[in-house]
């Protein structure tokens, strides 16, 4: 092949490959973002202001706060690590007296539904400190339970079996009748995507609805000095 | 617009830095015997400054000192070699034009997503703000995974520091520049035209590219680096037999220096990669005994440096005890999700997906020699590390493989680019006779 033309080509299917890249990276929509959103809006837009790692509530308390200290983070979302990066100066001391609540939940409520063998929730309960009260969503008016109430999770693809609680559950329950739990500690290891279980031996599940469990939570908002908040979703307080 | 233009600056700021040079030191402190491109010289230059970054680390050297200890030795060599800066003899090089158009493409990427991936947002941005910060190496200590190294973390926040001491992606751009320069540089091992291999970069970095690379983990420096490692032993295959350039071992030990320090699993590549090429490439007896001493001094030095800081390997990721009980339906069980999971991330890494039928290929025409036995044995053992690695954990290996397999898969995937370059290579020259 003639060498020009050759290199014609070779030109044009270098054009048309970066072409391609660009448009599928959408590389001329990202460009009008930087020139007309800020870092802070960018950031919030993909890390949530005040949800998922909530990035732009925390660097909005930067600004108006200019800690002097490192103020500790608790984010109730599941999906995502509780990090206070935005926020975090190593010459800075950890003041653990003040805190930030992301995604905070109020009232940490479990709801178990009903499967072959067990019930089952997808909720999470980071930062729960005990199991609080239990409630039964029944077909029925009332029914007799007289049995070991367990909840666990598993390791990941495995059956071994992580209790989180495990105590003999005696009563007539009514529906929607609120059942306070004895004392109990909730000690949880990772809970990354992980389904809680919730075991009944010898009752019948074709009678419930479902189960809630309400977790106290390790901070209640009403017990704290509230320094800022947005959404009564992401608190500041100490 | 200003981040437009503090992204123009950066990337002009990064190959400023890592071409200036170029000029100023002679061709033949480069390598005797290979006549390198000047792609290949930035990327010399590259190791060498990051080689240099690292032990300003270990040393707690401030990142201004360093960059006016950069300027200073630039200062020296431009007057050394005054003669040397001429700008009227300086050439359009096409591959340098479209590192600097994919650079800018990538950053723009990098500027909108922004996000972090999982492992950064609690480790790796923290170290980075150690640095970034102005603390000391043994600050690091106080973090989580204290045994993950510092380097890359110490690279990003350096350049997050200069030019512009602004955004934290800025900082980032710098992975860029090191993951392009490593593909474009890898491109020169085709005998074509210069058009041709800038289509074949083009390809790889579609290939290979996705913002989640950049999200602030360092698997992107450790594929960089072994593709790296895979341009400079293609050049010594090259070359034929008892090869005896000082200088490309001294960049071997360069790069197997930096990939042991990106991250922990740099140690067992940098030792698959030597004996993959001690045992196929017949060095001559003082190259082999210079790249064994050189890599011993590095494994040593990282061992030292592992005990002088206090640093213990996380209990919680590795448990021995267990393992070492041999419960036989559990090892069954960790095969069968090791597997299974090897094989759904290899079929989605299009590079696999392209070079193992390939090698096969390769390997049933042409027999186990040179540099496909070096490809083949690297393969190998890479593959054993995999199973070793998630055979150690006891509880939870489906969420870990999960979680990471398709980033480990992809940290070495660069070397078997080579199974292509040898395709072509050798279709080229049937082409040609």
């Amino acid at each position: 092949m003639n060498k020009k033309i050759k290199k014609n080509l070779s030109i044009l299917l270098i054009s048309f490959l970066t072409l391609i890249f660009i448009y599928n990276q959408n590389l001329f929509r990202k460009v009008y973002n930087i020139i007309n959103l800020t870092y802070e809006d960018r950031i919030s837009q993909v890390s949530g202001f005040c949800s998922k790692d909530s990035v732009g509530y925390l660097t909005y308390l930067k600004k108006k706060f200019n800690f002097n200290f490192n103020p500790e983070v608790y984010n109730y979302e599941d999906s995502v690590p509780s990090s206070n990066w935005p926020i975090y100066d190593n010459s800075l001391k950890n003041d653990s007296k003040h805190k930030i609540l992301l995604n905070y939940p109020g009232q940490i409520e479990l709801v178990f539904y009903p499967q072959e063998n067990n019930f089952y929730t997808k909720n999470t309960i980071n930062y729960g400190e005990e199991l609080s009260e239990i409630y039964f969503d029944l077909k029925v008016s009332s029914m007799n339970i007289n049995s070991n109430l367990t909840i666990y999770t598993k390791s990941y693809g495995t059956n071994k079996k992580e209790i989180i609680y495990n105590k003999p559950f005696n009563k007539l329950v009514k529906n929607h009748q609120r059942i306070k739990f004895p004392h109990n500690t909730l000690k949880v290891k990772s809970m990354i995507n992980k389904t809680i279980f919730l075991d009944i031996a010898n009752f019948e599940k074709n009678k419930i609805n479902n189960i809630k469990i309400v977790i106290k939570n390790k901070f209640d908002i009403n017990e704290l000095e509230i320094l800022d908040s947005y959404n009564r979703q992401c608190y500041y307080v100490k | 617009m200003i981040e437009i233009f503090y992204i123009i600056t950066q990337i002009l700021f990064i190959l400023v830095i890592f071409s200036l040079p170029v000029f100023l030191v002679d061709e033949k402190y480069y390598a005797k015997s290979i006549k390198f491109t000047f792609i290949d010289k930035l990327s010399i230059n590259l190791i060498f400054f990051i080689n240099i970054l690292f032990f300003a680390s270990i040393f707690n050297v401030k990142l201004n000192l360093i960059l006016y200890g950069y300027c200073f030795l630039i200062i020296i060599l431009s007057c050394i070699n005054p003669k040397k800066i001429n700008f009227s003899k300086i050439k359009i090089d096409y591959l340098f034009l479209l590192l600097f158009l994919f650079i800018f493409l990538i950053s723009i990427d990098i500027a909108d997503q922004i996000y972090f991936g999982w492992d950064t947002k609690t480790n790796w941005i923290f170290k980075t703000l150690n640095f970034y910060q102005g603390q000391k190496i043994e600050n690091l200590s106080q973090f989580n995974f204290t045994d993950y190294p510092h380097l890359g973390s110490f690279l990003w926040s350096f350049f997050w520091k200069f030019p512009h001491d602004t955004y934290e992606y800025l900082g980032r751009i710098f992975f860029v520049f090191i993951y392009l320069l490593s593909i474009i540089s890898f491109s020169n091992c085709l005998k074509v035209e210069v058009f041709e291999k800038i289509i074949f970069s083009i390809l790889l970095i579609s290939l290979t590219y996705s913002y989640a690379i950049f999200s602030g983990l360092q698997d992107v420096l450790i594929f960089s680096a072994i593709l790296f490692f895979a341009r400079i032993s293609y050049l010594i295959f090259d070359k034929k037999n008892n090869f005896g350039d000082f200088a490309l071992i001294l960049i071997l030990i360069g790069i197997i220096n930096i990939l042991c320090w990106f991250k922990n699993e740099g140690v067992f590549y940098s030792l698959f990669l030597l004996f993959s090429l001690l045992t196929t490439y017949k060095f001559s007896k003082s190259c082999k005994l210079y790249l064994i001493l050189g890599s011993a001094f590095i494994f040593l030095l990282r061992i030292f440096l592992f005990n002088h800081y206090n640093l213990e390997l996380n209990p919680s990721y590795f448990e021995m005890d267990k393992t070492i009980s041999l419960d036989f339906s559990l090892i069954l069980y960790k095969l069968k999700t090791i597997t299974f999971y090897i094989i759904i991330y290899l079929t989605q890494n299009p590079v696999y997906v392209i070079s193992l039928p390939l090698l096969v290929y390769l390997i049933y025409k042409y027999s186990v020699k040179n540099l496909t036995g070096f490809i083949l044995y690297f393969l190998i053992l890479n593959f054993i590390f995999i199973y070793l690695t998630y055979m150690f954990k006891m509880t939870e290996v489906e969420l870990l493989t999960k979680a990471s397999m398709s980033r480990v898969i992809f940290q070495t995937s660069g070397l078997y680019f080579l199974v292509i370059i040898i395709y072509i290579n050798n279709y080229i020259k049937l082409f040609k006779k």
